[in-house]
């Protein structure tokens, strides 16, 4: 479904990522893992049409994809009824005035006819509905990320890539996140720095080193079990801390950040 | 002297020889000056800098050229020195902002140099919110936003940056007072 | 609306810095002397959203954009200092840390639309307002892009008659008054009719979120 060839870009005079090649398959749930500013976000915009990699090549479906191709209408209808990209910052995405406009709005442009069914439908699943009136402005953070997924989902993506969705969750919310996630039949790829959301969020991980190369492209437990790459990557810290009585230094993460 | 303050009053120095001296050839050679200076950097400076006065540039080259061809006279020694001359101001100052920590330039008053930092770090972090609201209305639009969609964006991002620099502005305050900035 | 480097006479923009570094010094002390806890945070925050302000793409009917300044939005809520203030930092930094050019017209820029189009906005906001808010604000936002505009018009425009070589050559910028008066002025008043609407929309969402942030 997806195909990243020899992908490298260079962002604000910085390496962001490095030679990067990747292939997933329809149906795939990936965690992409990274320490921060390693180039996850790029990556997602990359995937989601939004950034032209300097080098290398992007396809979806066998089509090339970057933004001077989206120009054509067509392409861009096509790829933007399929791919969609959850904002770190749901803040970013939300604009109409009110929570039904905004589940609406890609409905709306795509011409279906159920559109009225599509909002109360999601707005029911992310529980929403009281909110339907509502200034999107005026939701909480946890809110507000559920109406951007609900606007996102309305259109039914078959590509849903996440960037950082649980980074500002509380435990509750996230414990929701997650079984929401699992029960989607999309391919879904979500980027986190948190180790031990990691194994719930996907089966396969590729994981972006210091270096914005990717160092790790298998199942999530071979990596989770490989001590050399987690450091190399930055995931996992050691500093002095106690079990019981006993004061010493090991690697490990904490977690609940 | 510190280095930094030097390097302050010598970039302001240059910048002012630079607009009393008429001679292209001088301003030629100065521009080489520059592009030595810039070292490894140098071809990447100077596309940033092409991209910078390219508009402005070529709006007025392309008038005055127009101009020129009605009035019967040569343009060519006004546009090469017009031009010239805003290639090496905006270079020279590539170059200093480039190699010169500003912070350190003028600490001579900690209070600009306290607003300076406080209103680049916000800037730098409302840049990239500004670049998010810009990518996910594309990333959300199937088809070409209309002038209304295009408009609420912009409303929301708008209104996201006041309600933050509010919000800010009295984190900032809280915490200065926390500290003590104020002695009461 | 920002003049690029180089097309200003040292002429010119000496004195516009020497009179700039009499007001700001002046501002600053003033501010300085109301200062309270909020003063000089909010200055900073208000310098941070003028520049983002600036890079917000207005549309326009036919896919492009025009880009706002947030003048009048400053002068008319927070008052002409603060606004002169923050417009001046705002063009230093871009000027010293963003790159984007104008060291030599940052004098010049400032006391156009830093200072001139504060203060006419604010002229505009009080003059009026007894008679219509949304007007006033309106108007104000138009002219504290129409003035300025005007001004540096007029600045330019006499380049190449202060600057110039023994032939007659302009040194600096190369169009005087007949063209440089209708090819600003034109397009600014255009803008000004955007920028009327950001001040007028922009201070009613302010107001809200002041009031909100206060409780």
């Amino acid at each position: 479904m997806i195909k990243l060839a020899g992908v490298s870009h260079r962002y604000n005079g910085s390496a962001a990522l490095v030679d990067v090649s990747l292939e997933v398959a329809a149906g795939e749930k990936v965690v992409l893992l990274g320490a921060n500013g390693t180039g996850k976000s790029t990556l997602l915009k990359i995937l989601d049409g939004l950034i032209r990699p300097d080098r290398g090549l992007y396809t979806y479906k066998g089509e090339a994809i970057d933004p001077r191709r989206l120009r054509d209408p067509r392409l861009n209808r096509r790829f933007r009824a399929e791919v969609a990209l959850l904002f770190q910052n749901p803040d970013a995405m939300l604009f109409n005035p009110t929570v039904y406009d905004e589940i609406a709005f890609g409905p709306r442009q795509l011409g279906l006819p159920d559109v009225d069914d599509r909002v109360r439908r999601w707005a029911e699943r992310m529980r929403l509905t009281p909110q339907l009136e509502r200034l999107p402005f005026s939701l909480s953070g946890g809110e507000k990320q559920k109406l951007a997924l609900a606007a996102l989902l309305a259109v039914g993506p078959r590509l849903l890539l996440l960037d950082e969705p649980a980074a500002a969750l509380d435990p509750r919310s996230t414990g929701w996140l997650i079984d929401f996630l699992a029960e989607l039949s999309i391919t879904v790829i979500t980027t986190t720095h948190n180790l031990s959301l990691a194994p719930e969020l996907g089966s396969r991980a590729l994981v972006l080193g210091e270096d914005h190369r990717l160092i790790h492209d298998g199942p999530i437990e071979d990596f989770l079990a490989d001590q050399e790459k987690l450091l190399a990557a930055n995931l996992v810290h050691s500093h002095r801390h106690r079990h019981g009585e006993l004061e010493h230094r090991h690697f490990h993460t904490h977690d609940w950040e | 002297m510190k280095r930094e303050h030097a390097l302050l009053v010598l970039y302001l120095a240059a910048v002012i020889v630079t607009t009393v001296v008429h001679d292209p050839l001088s301003l030629g050679a100065g521009l080489v000056g520059l592009l030595l200076l810039a070292g490894r950097k140098a071809a990447r400076l100077l596309a940033r800098c092409l991209r910078v006065i390219l508009v402005f540039n070529l709006a007025v080259s392309l008038g005055y050229l127009v101009l020129a061809h009605v009035h019967g006279f040569s343009p060519w020694e006004t546009l090469l020195l017009i031009n010239l001359r805003v290639l090496v101001l905006t270079l020279m100052s590539f170059l200093f902002i480039a190699r010169v920590n500003l912070f350190r330039a003028l600490d001579f008053s900690p209070t600009l140099t306290w607003l300076l930092g406080l209103a680049y770090s916000q800037a730098l972090g409302f840049q990239r919110v500004h670049a998010d609201f810009r990518l996910a209305l594309s990333s959300r639009s199937i088809v070409r936003p209309g002038l209304r969609d295009r408009y609420r964006s912009s409303a929301a991002a708008a209104a996201w940056f006041m309600d933050k620099a509010l919000a800010t502005a009295r984190e900032s305050a809280h915490a200065l007072r926390a500290r003590g900035f104020f002695g009461d | 609306m920002h003049l690029p480097d180089g097309f200003l006479s040292p002429q010119t923009y000496l004195p516009a810095y020497a009179l700039c570094a009499g007001l700001w010094w002046l501002g600053l002390r003033r501010l300085k002397a109301q200062l309270d806890v909020d003063t000089l945070p909010r200055l900073a925050v208000l310098t941070a959203l003028a520049f983002v302000l600036m890079m917000l793409a207005m549309p326009l009917p036919g896919g492009s954009t025009v880009h706002a300044a947030g003048i009048a939005l400053l002068a008319v809520n927070f008052g002409v200092w603060t606004a002169f203030l923050a417009i001046s930092l705002v063009l230093a930094m871009q000027a010293l840390l963003f790159g984007m050019g104008g060291i030599t017209a940052l004098a010049v820029n400032a006391l156009a639309m830093g200072l001139m189009g504060s203060v006419a906005a604010w002229l505009a906001w009080h003059g009026l307002r007894s008679v219509s808010e949304v007007a006033a604000l309106i108007l104000a936002g138009w002219v504290s892009v129409a003035l300025p505009a005007l001004l540096i018009a007029l600045i330019l425009g006499i380049q190449p008659a202060i600057a110039h070589d023994a032939a007659g050559r302009p040194l600096f910028f190369p169009f005087d008054l007949s063209v440089t008066l209708p090819a600003v002025m034109i397009p600014h008043v255009l803008v000004g009719l955007g920028e009327g609407l950001l001040t007028w929309l922009g201070t009613a969402t302010l107001q809200r979120l002041q009031a909100r942030h206060a409780a």
